[in-house]
């Protein structure tokens, strides 16, 4: 039932855009292999303030905050190579053996 | 201010998402399409298609390329055809100009609605493990005092009901989902048989019991003429075999058939199903 947390994840861009602030939003677009979430799965990123959602947690998510950071930053939006096949053996929880592609892009107030 | 929707212009991610808020609101199904890749000023623009709960469909926005639109129409009535969550991504699509471009559409439904007959001990871990899951909850109960904001923080609504027409304020729909869990076997078979003899059926009727009272209450039925298939629907006892014995486990025990059917599971254990040891590391 991720669709109601993504229908209040679509609350959260509405209340942070109206108070003014421009936040990023990154949707998983595609996905290969075992990843640990779905096509679909989105996580907002207000910079220094907030994180809502989730697109996995672990190194995965790191990658796609950074991106969220330089997207708010230039305005134009970027799709995110993660890449969790590496060291399946380190038991680090980052690790599920999957690819995904994240599109991230920044929201303004319309 | 805000910027009004312009039928021949995209959505923004802001627009799109104040209309997936107020369809929910409505109740109403919505599919948002997105250009994932293509020209550079395209990225990220939206339509929107919202589908009435009479089954009207009505586009918010507009790409400015008919054979995209055309697309994100087909994309969209797949994507809103099932009640499960539909996402995907097209693959590389030419249009008109030239242009490669790549679309991804993700639809949401509207959220199911459990309504919990009986207000007493499993109700209560129930409508908490219920509402963390994304149903909207009803509470209805005889007793006035039962039916509590205090007892039923994370209820939507709470009714005090007469037994003899317990669902006269609810619409029951095939989004719907009914558990009976009353003090009483006696207004669990009436609520039962009420839904039975009405012609719309849920998604889903639970309703606990031992085997000698469901017995009991299906030959009853079936005395009635009511309809033998849909007896046969019927989750009783409800929810699956987890050894529950407290009123938390037992919730857990229907909140985990209520998700096995919506996800279509199996109910059978991962560890068992993938038996990875066995398969892989024993020596024969």
């Amino acid at each position: 039932m991720e669709e109601t947390e993504n229908q209040n994840l679509y609350q959260a861009i509405l209340e942070k855009t109206n108070k003014g602030r421009t936040v990023a939003v990154a949707t998983i677009i595609a996905t290969k292999g075992s990843v640990p979430r779905k096509i679909g799965a989105k996580m907002l990123v207000d910079p220094g303030y907030d994180l809502v959602g989730t697109v996995g947690g672990g190194c995965g998510e790191g990658e796609v905050i950074a991106v969220a950071h330089q997207v708010i930053e230039s305005g134009n939006p970027q799709i995110v190579h993660v890449d969790l096949t590496e060291d399946i053996l380190s038991l680090s929880p980052a690790v599920c053996g999957g690819t995904m592609e994240v599109f991230v892009e920044a929201v303004v107030r319309s | 201010m805000q910027d009004s929707v312009q039928d021949n212009l995209p959505l923004n991610a802001a627009m799109a998402a104040r209309e997936v808020v107020t369809a929910k609101k409505k109740g109403e199904a919505i599919a948002l399409v997105l250009i994932t890749h293509g020209p550079f000023d395209t990225l990220g623009g939206r339509v929107a298609i919202k589908r009435s709960k009479d089954g009207e469909l009505e586009k918010i926005g507009s790409f400015q390329d008919d054979n995209l639109n055309n697309q994100a129409m087909e994309l969209a009535k797949e994507a809103l055809k099932s009640p499960h969550t539909q996402r995907k991504t097209s693959h590389g699509l030419t249009v008109t100009s030239g242009q490669i471009y790549k679309l991804f559409v993700e639809a949401h439904h509207p959220s199911p609605e459990l309504t919990i007959v009986g207000a007493g001990h499993i109700a209560q871990p129930l409508c908490s493990i219920t509402a963390m899951l994304g149903f909207n909850v009803t509470v209805i109960d005889d007793r006035e005092e039962f039916v509590t904001i205090k007892r039923f923080p994370e209820a939507d609504r709470l009714m005090e009901v007469d037994f003899t027409k317990p669902f006269k304020d609810i619409v029951i729909g095939q989004n719907s989902y009914i558990v009976l869990v009353t003090r009483g076997h006696k207004y669990d078979f009436e609520c039962l048989r009420f839904l039975l003899r009405s012609t719309i059926e849920p998604s889903y009727i639970g309703m606990i019991g031992s085997r000698r009272r469901i017995r009991a209450a299906f030959i009853q039925l079936i005395n009635d003429q009511l309809d033998p298939d849909r007896i046969a629907r019927i989750r009783a006892p409800l929810g699956l075999d987890i050894g529950s014995e407290t009123p938390a486990e037992i919730a857990i025990s229907v909140a985990a058939e209520l998700v096995l059917l919506s996800r279509k599971g199996d109910g059978v254990p991962l560890s068992q199903k993938e038996n990875i040891f066995n398969r892989f590391f024993k020596e024969e």
